[in-house]
């Protein structure tokens, strides 16, 4: 049932269509479930769909009205939110901002118009019900021909399921925001560093990191989980199956709370050509990071008999997913050597990091490292062009000196932003109407995170006008990576190519770094605008956008 | 596709071939002397530059983004075929007759030209090609068993087969390979 889990369920999905009435319609049933979630270390109660977490995978067509009947089996209210998904705005699952939610009992039909093709994924908008297990992936496929090929396909959709629930996780980080950081450094650490750096210099280091009661190793707000891959832990090994000389297309989805993974198949390149949904020009690469709600699409072409290891080991190092494909079943590939070391942030890093800290000296603080980047725009893409075609080109979506690089396992090619060229262009390129700079700020000591220093329930909802095209410039002021995502319209990302520039629908910004994207605001209604870490979103790291103007929605609620 | 019977025979008809190729051949048609070092020893014969007169057939290739229209081409050895290549993409596309380890290292000559400018996605910058990548190397895509195509252009190559190879029809633009943008070439004996 395991390795055959994917085809079973696509065969399923696609039983369901086709008894739907006519081909422009097909109708989905969904059940809001409690599951019991067994990684095989831990078992713990979560929520799922249809009896089981993750949830199944839909499949639609575009062109088509894709009809999602979704009955609450919950003792409290649910909602599923679309993800990357255009539609209109009272079909987009937020409680609060697109209708009120689904009540215990209550069965909503969702009815969405598609418009578009690649992979997605599905997951609740309630509470933390989608740490806790309610999420799920989406496949539309297309009107016309991918420009590619493959011979197979699987959804790979990475998950980090930890063994506290959602609301206990929230509890403990307000108590002491590093309670799931167990990354610290030690005593042994220090005279390590003593002896590279002598007495003084270490001293002085780690007073400036003490001063801003930051951790270098904070990379992590939540370690403790098991990385899962389809729902599986490492030792559950899920397979996938092909036949050597194949062409494989894996559908990469990181529906994690909190974990961003690096995304490696030791033994294959990986072609990339989709991101968030979106065909971009093929790249070869050797590993890949993959923000949470993110997608990434990626061909393989397996030559040998033999298994292969997909890795993916999370950014901060304190774990992993791994998977197998194999040309047989009841084959499990070579868990590939980890690379147990975590990264450390580096003053280049806190670059922006000038706001509220929770404390009042900065007299101690050392800027030499971050001379070349602290109030400057060098983080600003496409401005590297010392290293043109030789040597390693510095990924200009980190800050300069950044402690976040990430370098492929294999010292081949890792996979940047900058890497991400739109395969056909969606919009028309033109200057954007006006600029809004949305600073992401927070404070570490009370597990507090924002947008320009307010929180959600304080803030004013940000005010756009329909047919204009605005330019976002995320300022990012913390120390962690923040992936943001505005529902129901594009964010055209600039990697200062143009035209070309790739579409997507979760942007992640590194500290210390500036990133700018702009959206032709060409969907009515009101949307939510947040950073996509479960725990981050819930604390104030979100807004309400409202489109004014544009053409009069009716008043759709359910099933209408 | 047809199976080589032994090592020593193979390298035997190849340098018979070769010779005989280098012999009769005009030297630009065979490999062009900026591309001779990125394809070393000739190790497998994959054909030669056909003569109008001797063409049996018409292959039509259409190119588009990312493919061709056909997954094989079956040819007879020794055949004389005239392709008609089209690109009815919005990209620029190659067609390439080879060996796979051929166009594996037409591959990284590629990627150089997207990175030195001489090729956008989708133009060619004819100026930028006449570079001189140094030893005499340039860019310039003149070998008789390719053509590389801007969005709406056509070209011909008129191919003769050998009688026994494995080749694929590829384009090189980075990436394309990769997503499926070539076939396998079916010699009947």
């Amino acid at each position: 049932m395991k390795i055959n889990y994917i085809k079973g369920v696509l065969a399923g999905a696609l039983a369901m269509a086709a008894l739907s009435t006519g081909s422009q319609a097909a109708t989905y049933d969904l059940t809001v479930d409690y599951v019991t979630i067994d990684t095989g270390d831990t078992k713990t109660t979560g929520i799922g769909y249809n009896g089981a977490s993750p949830g199944p995978t839909l499949r639609f067509r575009e062109g088509e009205e894709a009809v999602i009947n979704v009955t609450n089996n919950l003792k409290e209210a649910t909602s599923i939110h679309w993800h990357g998904l255009i539609l209109p705005y009272q079909m987009d699952g937020v409680p609060g901002i697109s209708f009120p939610g689904i009540e215990p009992g209550e069965t909503f039909t969702y009815r969405i118009p598609v418009k578009q093709s690649g992979t997605y994924w599905f997951h609740s908008h309630s509470g933390f019900q989608e740490p806790d297990g309610a999420y799920g992936s989406i496949i539309i496929e297309p009107e016309k021909r991918e420009p590619f090929k493959f011979d197979r396909e699987y959804v790979v959709v990475l998950k980090d399921k930890h063994p506290h629930s959602g609301d206990r996780i929230l509890r403990n980080l307000k108590m002491m925001p590093d309670y799931y950081n167990r990354k610290q450094r030690t005593l042994g650490d220090f005279i390590d560093d003593v002896g590279k750096n002598g007495l003084g210099a270490t001293l002085s280091e780690r007073g400036d990191w003490g001063s801003m009661r930051m951790m270098r190793t904070d990379i992590e707000d939540v370690q403790g989980f098991v990385g899962l891959i389809n729902g599986m832990s490492p030792d559950q090994n899920w397979t996938g199956l092909f036949k050597p000389e194949e062409r494989v297309r894996l559908r990469f989805i990181n529906a994690s709370a909190m974990t961003y993974f690096d995304v490696r198949i030791p033994g294959l390149e990986m072609t990339v050509v989709q991101a968030d949904g979106n065909n971009v020009q093929p790249v070869k690469v050797d590993e890949f990071r993959i923000s949470v709600a993110e997608t990434y699409d990626v061909i393989v072409q397996p030559k040998d008999d033999r298994a292969y290891p997909i890795f993916a080991e999370s950014m901060g190092r304190s774990g992993y997913a791994f998977a197998t494909l194999a040309p047989r079943e009841g084959m499990q590939a070579e868990m590939p050597e980890l690379r147990t070391e975590s990264p450390m942030l580096t003053m280049a890093d806190m670059g922006m990091a000038h706001g509220d800290m929770g404390h009042g000296d900065m007299a101690g603080m050392n800027h030499g490292a971050a001379a070349t980047d602290s109030g400057s725009q060098g983080s600003m893409p496409g401005m590297d062009h010392s290293n043109m075609g030789m040597g390693e080109k510095a990924d200009p979506f980190y800050a300069a000196g950044s402690g976040l690089v990430p370098v492929a396992a294999n010292g081949g090619k890792f996979l940047s932003y900058g890497d991400l060229k739109a395969q056909k262009p969606l919009y028309a390129e033109r200057p954007a109407t006006r600029e809004i700079e949305l600073r992401l700020t927070g404070n570490m000591e009370r597990y507090s995170w924002s947008i320009n220093g307010v929180k959600y329930e304080d803030a004013e909802p940000i005010r756009l006008k329909y047919g204009e095209r605005v330019r976002f410039k995320f300022v990012n002021e913390t120390m962690m990576t923040h992936p943001m995502h505005l529902h129901g319209m594009w964010s055209i990302l600039d990697t200062g190519q143009g035209k070309w520039n790739p579409v997507k629908h979760t942007i992640s910004i590194n500290p210390g770094t500036t990133v700018y994207s702009e959206t032709e605001v060409d969907e009515p209604g009101e949307w939510a605008f947040h950073c996509h870490l479960s725990y981050h979103m819930a604390t104030g790291m979100f807004r309400k956008v409202v489109v004014e103007g544009g053409p009069t929605v009716t008043q759709l609620g359910n099933g209408n | 596709m047809p199976n080589v019977k032994s090592n020593f025979l193979t390298r035997l008809a190849l340098s018979t071939s070769v010779i005989g190729a280098l012999m009769t051949a005009p030297l630009a048609a065979f490999a062009s002397p900026g591309h001779g070092q990125g394809h070393g020893s000739v190790a497998a014969e994959i054909g030669t530059p056909g003569k109008a007169a001797d063409v049996t057939r018409t292959i039509k290739i259409v190119m588009e983004d990312n493919f061709f229209d056909m997954e094989t081409i079956e040819v007879s050895a020794g055949e004389t075929i005239l392709f008609q290549i089209e690109n009815k993409g919005e990209f620029v596309h190659e067609f390439n007759i080879g060996t796979a380890a051929m166009h594996a290292s037409h591959q990284k000559e590629m990627m150089m030209m997207m990175e030195h400018g001489a090729l956008d996605v989708d133009k060619i910058h004819m100026d930028k090609m006449k570079m001189d990548m140094g030893n005499g190397m340039t860019m310039e895509h003149d070998d008789p068993n390719s053509v590389l195509l801007e969005p709406g252009k056509t070209a011909e190559i008129i191919w003769t087969f050998p009688a026994d190879a494995e080749l694929e029809f590829a384009c090189n633009v980075p990436g394309h390979y990769e997503s499926g943008m070539m076939g396998k070439v079916r010699l009947k004996s």
